[in-house]
């Protein structure tokens, strides 16, 4: 293995988001009740054994993933269904498979098997000519089977993450640009027809409060608000760690899972914010550049797949919680606390280092596609 | 077939891609960033001031009503606590909320273990079953949900005004039952219960009406300067008013203010501690409460208590007892009255309802103060003004004889007396009531005159109590009369008018500020009914000394004479209230048995119009009669006779009074006695120490006397006391 290139700008990165995460989750749960103050220790176990599965991804070859890329998917699509039959009810949707104490969120893995089959697909099927809609068939395919399953969850916005990260593949793809415009189109006839048949009534009611936001802050707006006034109330240095009010005395809801980054805001200020934003643009850039290094069209798409989950999800959750976005529930990676998650970005982060490291590496099977060297 | 020509990994395909990608990725960033800036930077001031906001609640420190005392220091109206039981639903009945997990799967309130302790409170409150499972429902009502804002965790009140027996049950086992609160509240208590009711008066939870005056409309947007103006004194819903009597006149003084103190409060609106919460706290963090002030009435509780036992033969009726060299209230006592403990919410809602349901349907009307607001025709009380007219204008000559027939024709009309009373002047007209006399003196004499007279002594107009409605009364003249009956002006008029009948009506503490007048010679004071203002600890803050209001314009030899009739009707042998005299009571005065001119129509049931048709008994009276201190109007309504039925309450006012009066020198002599020892030690003593005499006296902590004797009170409040509230009655 090529130890000489182990990408240190990655690993630093992540770490320092991983350490910012613990110590924020720290924070954000000091004050709660005795259940919930017990969760950034669990996170730091969880990011313990995602930093040992990253280094068990990233020794492997990504190459053998390839190989194994649609049965990955399949293991992932039963795993989706077993949430139907074993799944536990919280909160009015089932996500969770549960075996003992331990329990896990399937649709999390799925992000990362679907970016490995979408390569595995995108690298087989190569093409000079620009493609036509009849290209993506398959991958549209390999994406709508998972989304349709964890839309029954039902999960909003786990479902969009894997549309738009399915989006971002196609998009570097060179697509014909025709197609580009029949896809927008057909978008946009789809949306009122999701809006009445898909969306639930809580989720209508997230984007309504989106659209206007100070209508009812005790009601449905209350997330949305308190966020706002959080980050708001922050300024320009923030108001220390663990001073920030509206998380210690609780106006923050969610503030482990969904709401971390508001937590981050008021205790650290715009400054702060800056160097975490920059963070992850870093991440998610850096991502984009080993993708440009790859040296095979797996790689290149297992890196762009892997940035644009991260890019997604830090997207969408900064965006909520600031409140240019509507309320969704996505976790901000390495902020969030969860172990799934966690366990995901970490193996994705795994997966990119994978790449990086193997970006010099002159591959026989070049040419053939077949693996000679581990 | 050019895809087999391409190698699989070819990554040109992608090449010009990457570039895009970062681009959108890394304006997204931008975006999010200033959003971030917008927030944090250009409106961070502002959310900062809404997260303050968040976390700070203003908790109202509430103040003591003032107390109401008697002349004497006995305490008419004060507060008590009444212990209330609040309940928060989710915590007495954890059971019945639904089980909450979070996103990561842990089932929260499992593992508290929280259980029900509601069986247990509802129990200990001796719940009756309906009332239990009214209550239940409603808690698991209430349970439904519980998020942060759920009726889960607002308090429901359960129980008012609870028994130290529960209360103390309660309180000993407070750990065992989680989510029940007993709160006290100050309830108004009146001790003396229904004495005195009505220049005491009764407390109220103030009305939407009275309210909507203090908190207009657009009250949520007002500043704290405006709320000041149109809402000096801080009336909130649910607050308590004074309603009647001195409890509603002089509420400014006695309700006090309210302060407050700023408390750090989570979202679930539990206060927070420590120097973590401190430091959030502002400048100014907490206004003290001022306590509302203490009022000494001029009223005599034992005197009101002597009346009340000496009107207890009869349906309803009024009595006044002035301070005729001074128009202190000594004792104003209208029946029938009312318990205000019942009205002011000691024993809960209900009990106030049923008793306001019960005043006001009562025909004998209790809850009207019949000495301000009840305007009765005075009768033959009338006539020492009558009297006073004719002598005044030298019009007739005293000592010249009528005779009297028993009757007397004018016109058409004939006019009757009492009895025959054969020759009589203008003393025994007085003193054995006869009414011939008065007809052809007020033949001579005129209404104009007799009216002029009678409004020179106060009657016919309001006294200016400031206490409870006022009725004006009326003393008619002959333009009133033109006025009323369009000018047909009839000598009956004025003959009525010399013997206090017809439209002359004047209230009884009228009548007996006029005859305090007759007594002192001439001098119609304001009447007076709080004697001070006090703070707290005993010191007074505002004396009130007597006010003159008029002085009657009579010559001494006029008034000594009418003084002298007036000694007549008690003591002369033929003197109406001869019968009824008590020996060792020195009492003038005048009886009178006012016509009502009640007329069954039809309407009213035999008994109650046998009632109704009776007249008035009056008997206004001062004493003792050479060097008068009191002057005393008793009035039965529907009495009958005023010399036989109010004639003889009087003299009982007058012996109680004497009799109190006496025992109160006893005791000033020996405490008199005491403050002199006193005074010697504190020449000895380095700090100088004086004590009260009476009992229940509070000493001012600086060792100045408190009040002691209310005669004898400083006449200034100390100098650091701060001001009154504002806004006196």
């Amino acid at each position: 293995m090529p130890r000489d290139n182990f990408d240190w700008a990655l690993f630093l990165t992540a770490s320092a988001l991983a350490v910012v995460g613990v110590i924020n989750l720290y924070s954000a749960t000091s004050v709660s009740r005795a259940a919930l103050s017990e969760i950034y220790i669990q996170q730091v176990y969880w990011l313990v054994l995602g930093g040992i599965l990253a280094a068990v991804v990233t020794v492997i070859d990504y190459r053998h993933y390839e190989r194994l890329g649609y049965v990955l998917y399949g293991v992932g699509i039963v795993l989706l269904v077993l949430v139907f039959i074993l799944g536990k009810d919280i909160r009015g949707s089932s996500r969770w498979i549960s075996i003992g104490s331990f329990s896990f969120q399937p649709s999390e893995f799925m992000k990362l098997f679907m970016i490995i089959a979408l390569a595995k697909y995108l690298h087989d099927d190569p093409k000079t000519e620009e493609r036509s809609l009849k290209d993506l068939l398959i991958p549209a395919a390999l994406t709508a089977v998972p989304m349709v399953l964890i839309l029954k969850q039902p999960d909003l916005g786990t479902a969009l993450i894997l549309s738009l990260m399915f989006a971002t593949i196609c998009l570097l793809t060179k697509i014909r640009w025709q197609s580009l415009v029949t896809l927008l189109v057909s978008g946009g006839i789809a949306l009122p027809l999701i809006w009445t048949y898909v969306l639930r009534d809580y989720q209508k009611q997230r984007i309504l409060v989106f659209l206007n936001p100070e209508a009812n802050i005790l009601g449905s707006g209350w997330h949305a608000h308190h966020a706002r006034v959080a980050i708001g109330a922050g300024g320009w240095t923030g108001q220390g760690f663990m001073r920030g009010t509206q998380n210690q005395f609780l106006f923050l809801p969610d503030q482990h899972s969904d709401f971390p980054f508001a937590v981050f805001a008021e205790d650290w200020g715009f400054l702060g914010c800056a160097v975490l934003v920059g963070l992850y643009a870093f991440l998610v850039l850096w991502a984009v550049r080993i993708a440009a290094t790859a040296k095979d069209r797996f790689g290149a798409v297992l890196a762009v797949g892997v940035g644009s989950l991260i890019f997604w999800h830090a997207f969408f959750n900064l965006g909520m919680v600031t409140g240019i976005l509507p309320v969704v529930g996505v976790t901000l990676p390495l902020f969030s606390a969860g172990g799934s998650s966690v366990l995901t970005v970490m193996m994705g982060i795994g997966l990119l280092m994978n790449v990086s490291m193997r970006r010099y590496y002159v591959s026989p099977a070049r040419t053939t596609g077949l693996l000679t060297n581990i | 077939m050019s895809a087999f020509l391409v190698p699989r990994s070819d990554v040109s395909e992608f090449r010009k891609r990457y570039r895009w990608m970062a681009l959108v990725a890394f304006l997204a960033f931008g975006v999010v960033g200033v959003r971030l800036f917008q927030l944090q930077v250009v409106k961070g001031a502002e959310y900062a001031q809404t997260a303050h906001e968040n976390v700070i609640r203003r908790v109202t420190i509430p103040t003591t009503r003032g107390i109401v005392r008697d002349a004497h220091g006995r305490v008419l109206a004060s507060s008590r606590p009444s212990f209330n039981v609040l309940i928060v639903p989710g915590r007495v009945m954890p059971s019945a909320r639904p089980p909450k997990a979070n996103r990561a799967g842990v089932v929260i309130n499992s593992d508290t273990r929280e259980l029900d302790s509601w069986n247990r409170i509802a129990d200990t409150l001796r719940l009756n079953p309906d009332e239990r499972t009214r209550l239940t429902a409603r808690i698991k009502d209430a349970c439904a949900t519980d998020e942060d804002r759920s009726p889960c965790w607002r308090p429901i009140l359960v129980r008012e005004d609870l028994s130290r027996d529960i209360v103390a049950e309660l309180k000993q086992h407070t750990s065992e039952i989680p989510g029940c609160e007993v709160i006290s509240q100050p309830i108004r208590y009146y001790p003396y219960k229904h004495l005195a009711s009505h220049s005491i008066g009764y407390t109220a939870e103030i009305d939407a009406e009275t309210l909507a005056h203090f908190r207009p409309q657009g009250w949520e947007t007002m500043s704290a300067e405006e709320r000041q103006k149109t809402n000096p004194l801080g009336y909130d819903p649910g607050d308590v008013i004074g309603a009647t009597g001195v409890e509603r006149a002089w509420e400014s003084y006695l309700r006090g203010q309210r302060g407050w103190e700023k408390r750090v409060v989570d979202a679930r609106g539990r206060y927070r501690t420590g120097p973590e919460a401190d430091r959030l706290l502002d400048a100014p963090s907490r206004q003290e409460p001022l306590s509302g002030r203490d009022l000494r009435l001029t009223v005599d509780i034992d005197l009101v208590q002597s009346i009340e036992r000496a009107m207890r033969p009869h349906a309803a009726g009024s009595a006044v007892v002035v301070d005729v060299r001074t128009g202190r209230l000594l004792a104003m006592y209208s029946k029938p009255d009312f318990d205000p403990n019942d009205l002011s919410g000691g024993a809960g809602r209900d009990r106030i309802r049923e008793s306001f349901n019960k005043l006001y349907t009562d025909s004998l009307r209790p809850m009207l103060d019949k000495t301000t607001s009840g305007a009765f025709q005075p009768g033959s009380t009338f006539k020492p003004f009558s009297a006073l007219a004719a002598l005044e204008d030298k019009i007739i000559d005293p000592s010249e004889h009528e005779r009297c027939d028993g009757y007397l024709s004018f016109g058409r009309r004939i006019f009757h007396c009492t009895h025959v009373h054969g020759k009589v002047d203008m003393r025994d007209a007085i003193a054995e009531s006869c009414n011939i006399y008065f007809f052809k003196l007020a033949e001579s004499v005129g209404m104009d005159r007799i009216a002029r007279v009678a409004t020179e002594f106060g009657l016919g107009q309001k006294t200016g109590i400031g206490v409870n409605p006022e009725s004006p009364g009326r003393i008619p003249t002959r333009s009133w009369y033109a006025l009323r009956y369009k000018g047909q002006f009839r000598i009956g008029f004025t003959l009525n008018t010399s013997i206090g009948q017809g439209a002359t009506t004047v209230t009884p503490l009228q009548l007996a500020l006029a005859y305090a007048a007759i007594a002192n010679g001439g001098t119609v004071y304001s009447p007076q009914l709080v004697r001070a203002v006090e703070t707290t600890d005993g010191s007074v803050v505002q004396d009130f000394p007597p006010r003159v209001r008029q002085k009657a314009k009579v010559a001494p030899e006029n008034l000594a004479r009418v003084n002298d009739a007036l000694f007549a009707v008690v003591n002369d042998l033929k003197g109406t209230a001869f019968p009824v005299r008590e020996a060792g009571l020195e009492v003038a005065g005048k009886t009178g048995t006012a016509q009502t001119g009640y007329v069954n129509t039809g309407g009213d049931d035999p008994k109650k119009a046998w009632y109704l048709a009776r007249d008035h008994a009056w008997f206004a009276a001062y004493s003792p009669a050479k060097a008068p201190e009191i002057a005393v109007v008793v009035l039965v309504e529907h009495g009958g006779s005023g010399p036989t039925v109010a004639a003889p309450i009087a003299m009982q006012i007058v012996k109680e009074y004497n009799r109190l009066a006496a025992a109160r020198q006893k005791r000033p002599a020996a405490a008199a006695g005491k403050d002199a020892k006193e005074a010697k030690d504190a020449k000895d003593a380095p700090a100088p120490k004086a004590a009260g005499p009476g009992a229940g006296h509070a000493l001012g902590p600086d060792g100045l006397p408190a009040v002691d004797d209310p005669l004898a009170m400083p006449p200034q409040g100390r100098p650091e006391d701060p001001p009154p509230p504002s806004g006196a009655p």
